[in-house]
């Protein structure tokens, strides 16, 4: 271990359990009472598991006062690894090694109950964080200021605005004063003004303090912003590490892999089933597959179906929600008056052409509905995610600030 | 790199603390602080109610029971049991409390590592308040039937240390166990509900052991005992009381002796298990 080093992770594997036989569930009482006792007797037998590595044999070092941006798609293990370096969930296999105080950040507020007003939400929050009641006392005029929210101090939490609630929440966590700082996509959040004070924040404790901080996030502009060194991880597994610079292109490239969904495990359908969503993809202009979308580009959203028959007035449509789960936008056949005059039977492709993408950079989940006359052939919620990197919408070489809002709008601006 | 190292293994397992909790102590106090202002906060009566409930339980039976014992003095076995009674809601609440304190704070160690234990023990310190609270009640009582004050009230404190000991040990075996079967939400109070009836709560011993020896064996009568509750209901009752509330000096000890194992199978079952709570959550 070197002099400089603060974390050693060797071997770090983590598995998890999947069950496969929970796929019986039922929704009605009766189903309920008859799977209950089905479980009471099954449950000396083994069920039926299959393994999953989350993540395999991950080794690393991190030096004093590094900034470290972990990065890859969902699913490549960046969450466990924070999770098991945060001592939330211990590792499978090997081992981690680490000295100072450690904080880390996977959500804000963790603890807060709206009932309680700001200031016993600071010393909750503060005391779950880690700190001491005395740590808290010293620190906690700085902390209402820097959540600007003094006049409410002692208002119960749940009359705050949201962006109030956050800003209280991050501004306890920002105080903590650790020696090494975990932060997960936390700074999603908040408005712009408050998520810069928050960037802020971080690089002035990891420059001025030579504190040492590991940051994850799917901006890959706040990854290169804060960030001096990289970890991308694929499935699991530690694909590269280094510099920042050197990184992130590596996983932009990686970027040319498919990522299909499927839907076939998918139970939680509503509809006749007359007509099942099968697959969706994304697919660049010349028809290759993607794996995000960026803004401002052009692409194709393609939908396998099955019918079962044939169908009359087939309508397919898509929401897209954002991360918070509101609708931003709809898409269907139906309003663009585009109804095929019948869907024959078998497998058939639903292919959305979306022009110069106005969405901002983020994760975006999609609703996917069919109906035919107006019965509901296939109704999936939550479907799938589509992820949106920032690209240049405006042709003009810049990227609107992050955090300015979810849609951009085609505009000009003449100064009269 | 600093002194203090922290070493994460797959191959270490969890284990109990005490240094680590003292570093936490204020999270222990928080906890059990917004437990107990939540619960009252926006009711009009506030911690008023905390009295309404025993003080019921105290009313229905100590009634029942002064009917049912006849023979003795009403006002003395009114307080009698009201005693136990409040001894064993004591134990009742610290036992369902704990037991489902791991899964109802589940969304604060799925983000943040702190000693897990930190949780049972706060809903402990909640229970305890609210029983200070209604040994009012049983203050006032003891005024109302002219009770003498004596020295063996000095071993009364030891006994509610007893009850906590049980419904901790006992609580953290199920909180364990609850993590992956909620189950245990539904056969708690089953399990208080029929405890309260093999513990001298509304009876003394000498009245189940005279029952009991017309089933058994005479050298069997220890299994009542094996009740840990037993011996800290006898205790109680002993030090407020005096006079022979203690059946059996040798059984009092085996209660007392089953209420540490308890704790003991109760802890180390809780560590065994505590460091994968969030993977089953």
């Amino acid at each position: 271990m070197g002099n400089n080093t603060v974390i050693k992770v060797e071997g770090l594997g983590k598995k998890y359990i999947l069950n496969k036989s929970g796929a019986s569930k039922s929704d009605t009482l009766y189903g309920n009472f008859l799977n209950g006792l089905r479980n009471l007797k099954t449950i000396t037998r083994k069920k039926e598991t299959e393994e999953f590595w989350a993540l395999k044999d991950v080794s690393f070092e991190i030096n004093q006062g590094d900034r470290v941006g972990i990065i890859g798609r969902n699913g490549a293990g960046k969450s466990t690894l924070l999770k098991i370096l945060s001592r939330i969930t211990p590792p499978t296999k090997g081992r981690i090694e680490y000295g100072g105080r450690m904080a880390s950040l996977l959500e804000v507020g963790t603890g807060f109950h709206g009932d309680l007003s700001g200031r016993e939400n600071i010393y909750l929050n503060g005391s779950i964080l880690g700190m001491s009641k005395h740590e808290i006392d010293r620190k906690f005029d700085e902390i209402v200021a820097f959540s600007e929210i003094e006049k409410f101090i002692d208002t119960p939490v749940k009359r705050y605005s949201s962006g109030m609630y956050v800003r209280l929440a991050f501004a306890v966590a920002a105080h903590l004063e650790p020696e090494i700082l975990i932060v997960d996509e936390v700074l999603a959040v908040g408005d712009a003004a408050f998520q810069k004070k928050c960037m802020g924040k971080m690089e002035d404790v990891s420059q001025n303090y030579g504190r040492t901080i590991l940051f994850v996030s799917h901006q890959m502009a706040a990854v290169q912003n804060l960030c001096n060194k990289g970890i991308y991880l694929k499935n699991g597994q530690l694909v590269e590490q280094g510099l920042i610079e050197n990184v992130i292109p590596t996983y932009l490239k990686s970027g040319a892999q498919p990522d299909s969904q499927s839907f076939y495990h998918r139970t939680d359908r509503t509809g006749s089933g007359k007509v099942k969503f099968e697959s969706f993809k994304l697919l660049n202009e010349n028809y290759q597959e993607i794996d995000n979308a960026q803004s401002g580009s052009d692409f194709f959203i393609e939908i396998t179906i099955n019918a079962t028959e044939e169908i009359t007035n087939y309508v397919a449509s898509i929401g897209i929600d954002d991360d918070f789960g509101t609708r931003i936008t709809h898409l269907s056949n139906d309003t663009s008056n585009q109804l095929p005059s019948v869907l024959s039977k078998g497998t058939s492709k639903v292919l959305f052409k979306i022009k110069r993408l106005p969405l901002s950079s983020g994760i975006y989940t999609f609703t996917l509905f069919s109906s035919s006359n107006n019965e509901i052939l296939d109704w999936l919620q939550d479907a799938g995610k589509i992820d949106v990197e920032s690209g240049d919408f405006y042709h003009t070489g810049k990227i609107a600030p992050e955090g300015q809002g979810k849609i951009y709008l085609d505009y000009s601006v003449s100064i009269l | 790199m600093a002194n203090n190292k922290i070493i994460i293994d797959s191959k270490l397992n969890s284990f109990f603390s005490l240094s680590e909790i003292l570093k936490y102590k204020s999270l222990l106090g928080n906890l059990a602080k917004r437990d107990f202002l939540v619960r009252y906060k926006q009711a009009f009566a506030g911690i008023m109610w905390a009295l309404v409930k025993p003080l019921i339980n105290i009313l229905v039976f100590g009634y029942i029971a002064s009917k049912i014992n006849s023979a003795a003095d009403v006002t003395s076995n009114f307080v009698f049991v009201a005693s136990a009674m409040l001894l064993w809601q004591l134990f009742a609440n610290v036992f369902n409390d704990v037991s489902n304190s791991i899964i109802g704070n589940s969304n604060l160690f799925a983000k943040v590592y702190f000693p897990k234990i930190i949780i049972p023990l706060s809903s402990i310190l909640v229970c305890l308040v609210d029983f200070m609270i209604s040994l009012i009640i049983l203050f006032i009582l003891f005024i109302i039937s002219g009770q003498a004050i004596h020295w063996q009230m000095i071993f009364a404190p030891f006994f509610i240390v007893l009850t906590l000991i049980n419904g901790f040990g006992i609580g953290l075996y199920f909180a364990t166990i609850n993590v992956k079967f909620r189950d245990v939400k539904f056969i708690v109070p089953v399990i208080l509900q029929l405890g309260m009836y093999i513990t001298p709560v509304i009876f003394s011993s000498t009245f189940y052991m005279d029952k009991l020896s017309n089933f058994i064996p005479n050298w069997l009568l220890w299994i009542f005992y094996l009740n840990p509750m037993v011996g800290a209901i006898e205790g109680f009752k002993y030090s407020l009381f005096g006079g022979d509330a203690i059946y059996n000096f040798n059984y009092f000890i085996l209660s007392t002796v089953i209420s540490f194992l308890f704790l003991l199978i109760g802890v180390k079952y809780f560590y065994k298990f505590e460091r994968n709570f969030v993977d089953y959550i």
